[in-house]
């Protein structure tokens, strides 16, 4: 990769990731996280709630799988035997109950799995993925206002999702994928060093977990590194639709929480790019870079010799003008006014 | 061979230690039991007073919260966990007088109609009969007793109660869908929360599911249940209890399959249970997944546990939890060696 598109790279795509992670502008209205078991999503999902808490976004945390409110959240909301509707309208209402008299406060909702709505056996014949998702972001119609709201929705890649109720409607995750204005597929950093070791050497890369197909194998994070501190870290794998249309893809790396703190303001995601793990530094080069070997002798030529040397005709070319048997084949030479004669070897 | 510990000290820090509301998931495959495991997991939760001789590093973990432990057994009868809890010198019968130990029976009347109803009318009779031989699958577990096949046969219908097991808890499928789960879901609380309330302020309530994928397996969406429904059940028991602890089958069948044939013909417990299966191990803090060699069989190792974080591990630094993959033998009379691979 050139260097002046890396440093521009560098530029947006680190402005970008920033802008996302801490709901500005609402750059995103809706972000998938597409997550394994190899690497869940909580830890970005923390991330998220911790620079919530630095900008005073109101939090809403929607659980299909967690059982404790985790740190940080304005309003935990648990979804056992609800329906959607109703698990919207208590978003809303803990929305307003917060922010009663405040000014028009930013909203974050965290929808921790999706999964289980969509596999859900009691939804009505009508629901409707997209008007249900629409709705938790669509600004309210009461007085309060605009006020922006972001909703993050995780999807585990690995459950299959259950077969199709209705043949003509795309499956869910081709929906999500569509709706989704920001996509981040999340990567275990040393699962992309394997990868990537195994790629620079043409091997076949090497799978982990689920997709070992192993009997009795669900989890294969086993984390040989964790005492190093080295291969630490998530590996986020953007794709971002901006309002124009065009898209930006890139991959980004979220280092442990443990590494900075929680107040931490600036920005502690880079680009996997810039990991010297991922990319390692090219060794120092010779300056200059000729690959002459290196000798006391002067082995170059000028520019002089150069045309004298391509101005040489070549025996065989003499002998191809067929002057008959026993003639061409002599080797022409001009002599230069710097040649010395040389009797014996120049002999003809 | 001189006896082994009944706790292996590689495995203590596991067993002895649960975060509040975790999660844990024992994940076996049919060669390779879950049985030994749960049975650690009692051990470790019951035995502190009876055991002082227990390995010394143990001993500051263990001793300072007791527990209660509700089992909800769906594969195994009680005779079954009784028996086996006495060749490691626990005695289930004696504890679950003292109220420190309740049995909940998913097994053996879990599909009985109900006793009015019982007069061998035909329909009924032969419900049952379907339901029997999902119950009985044969799981062959290294260095078990004869016991398996004649606690599992006695299981029939209609059975006279013994007085042995008159006080357990006998849970009943009754109707479809959710309102049938919630029933059950009830039976336990209730057992729970009775748990709860007889108990010490700084007592640890541990909730132990065996097998719970029995539940899906002979429901199944037919009946209006699938894994998310399940999954809210569990989570429903959850909130009952300090720690739940439960095993679900990972063999590669229910699996795998219904994530590779996304297009072809996969069954609805394939699918099911897959997504029960992955969705409690996104969900859990901890996955102890238990294997068999992939190198063929030995006479010195009976399978692999491999322990990973789940889906649910937030990072505590408090509760730390190192992942590891150990070898274990389970010998003929019960003993249990787990060592490091290359270790013996």
């Amino acid at each position: 990769m050139a260097p002046s598109n890396l440093s521009h790279r560098r530029t947006h795509n680190l402005l970008l990731i920033s802008k996302l992670l801490s709901l500005r502008d609402t750059a995103s209205p809706f972000t998938l996280l597409q997550d394994s078991l190899e690497q869940p999503a909580a830890p970005l999902v923390k991330e998220y709630i911790r620079r919530a808490k630095l900008s005073k976004v109101h939090v809403t945390f929607i659980s299909y799988e967690t059982l404790k409110r985790p740190d940080g959240v304005d309003a935990f909301i648990s979804t056992r035997r609800k329906t959607p509707t109703e698990i919207l309208r208590e978003a809303s209402s803990a929305y307003h109950q917060d922010t009663g008299t405040e000014p028009v406060r930013r909203r974050l909702i965290i929808i921790d799995s999706i999964n289980p709505l969509l596999n859900s056996k009691t939804l009505d014949p009508g629901f409707h993925l997209p008007s249900i998702l629409g709705s938790f972001i669509a600004p309210s119609a009461s007085s309060n206002g605009r006020a922006e709201a972001s909703l993050v929705v995780t999807y585990h890649q690995d459950i299959p999702s259950q077969p199709q109720r209705d043949h003509y409607s795309p499956p869910p995750l081709s929906m999500l994928t569509y709706l989704a204005t920001s996509i981040i597929a999340l990567h275990s950093f040393s699962h992309i060093l394997a990868r990537k070791a195994a790629r620079d050497r043409s091997f076949v890369p090497p799978v982990f977990g689920l997709e070992e197909e192993q009997d009795g194998v669900l989890l294969s994070r086993l984390d040989k590194l964790a005492g190093t501190g080295a291969a630490e870290g998530v590996v986020l794998e953007l794709e971002h639709r901006r309002k124009s249309g065009r898209g930006v893809l890139e991959w980004y790396l979220l280092p442990p929480a443990s590494r900075y703190s929680p107040h931490h303001v600036k920005e502690v995601v880079t680009l996997l790019d810039d990991n010297v793990l991922y990319n390692p530094p090219k060794e120092a080069e010779t300056s200059g870079g000729n690959d002459e070997p290196q000798s006391t002798f002067e082995l170059g030529l000028t520019d002089r010799q150069r045309r004298d040397r391509e101005g040489v005709v070549l025996p065989y070319f003499d002998a191809q003008q067929g002057d008959g048997p026993g003639e061409g084949g002599r080797i022409l030479y001009d002599m230069g006014e710097e040649d010395d004669f040389d009797e014996e070897e120049d002999e003809i | 061979m001189p006896s082994q510990p009944p706790l292996p000290p590689l495995l203590t820090p596991y067993l002895s230690d649960q975060p509040e509301s975790s999660l844990t998931v024992i994940s076996s495959v049919l060669g390779a039991t879950s049985n030994w495991l749960v049975l650690r997991y009692l051990h470790a939760s019951l035995s502190n007073t009876a055991n002082s001789n227990i390995s010394p590093e143990s001993d500051g973990s263990i001793g300072s919260t007791s527990r209660r432990v509700v089992l909800v057994s769906f594969m195994r009868s009680w005779d079954f966990w009784k028996t086996e809890a006495k060749r490691l010198g626990l005695d289930l019968a004696r504890l679950r007088d003292k109220r420190q130990f309740v049995f909940v029976d998913g097994l053996s009347e879990l599909f009985t109609p109900p006793a009015s109803a019982s007069s061998s009318t035909v329909p009924i009779g032969s419900a049952t009969h379907a339901t029997l031989p999902l119950r009985n699958r044969p799981t062959p577990v290294p260095g078990r007793g004869p016991l398996a096949a004649g606690s599992l046969d006695r299981s029939a219908p209609n059975r006279p109660v013994q007085g042995d097991a008159s006080n357990s808890v006998k849970l009943h499928f009754r109707g479809r869908g959710i309102t049938a789960l919630d029933a059950i879901e009830k039976d336990i609380i209730s057992e729970l929360d009775r748990q709860r309330a007889s108990s010490d302020e700084n007592e640890e309530l541990l909730l132990i599911i065996d097998q719970l994928d029995l539940l899906l397996a002979a429901t199944g969406p037919g009946l209006g249940i699938g894994a998310t429904e399940m999954a809210d059940w569990v989570m429903g028991l959850q909130q009952h209890a300090h720690a739940t602890v439960l095993t679900i089958a990972a063999d590669s069948p229910l699996i795998h399959n219904a994530a590779t044939n996304v297009h072809g013909d996969r069954t609805p417990i394939e699918t099911e249970h897959a997504a029960l299966a992955l969705g409690l191990a996104h969900r859990a803090r901890t996955v102890m997944q238990l294997r068999m060699l992939e190198t063929g069989a030995a006479r010195d190792v009976s399978g692999v546990l491999r322990i990973s974080r789940g889906g649910g591990w937030n990072g505590e630094a408090k509760h730390s939890l190192d992942e590891k993959e150990l070898l274990y033998y389970i010998q003929r009379d019960g003993g249990l060696r787990v060592f490091g691979r290359g270790e013996s």
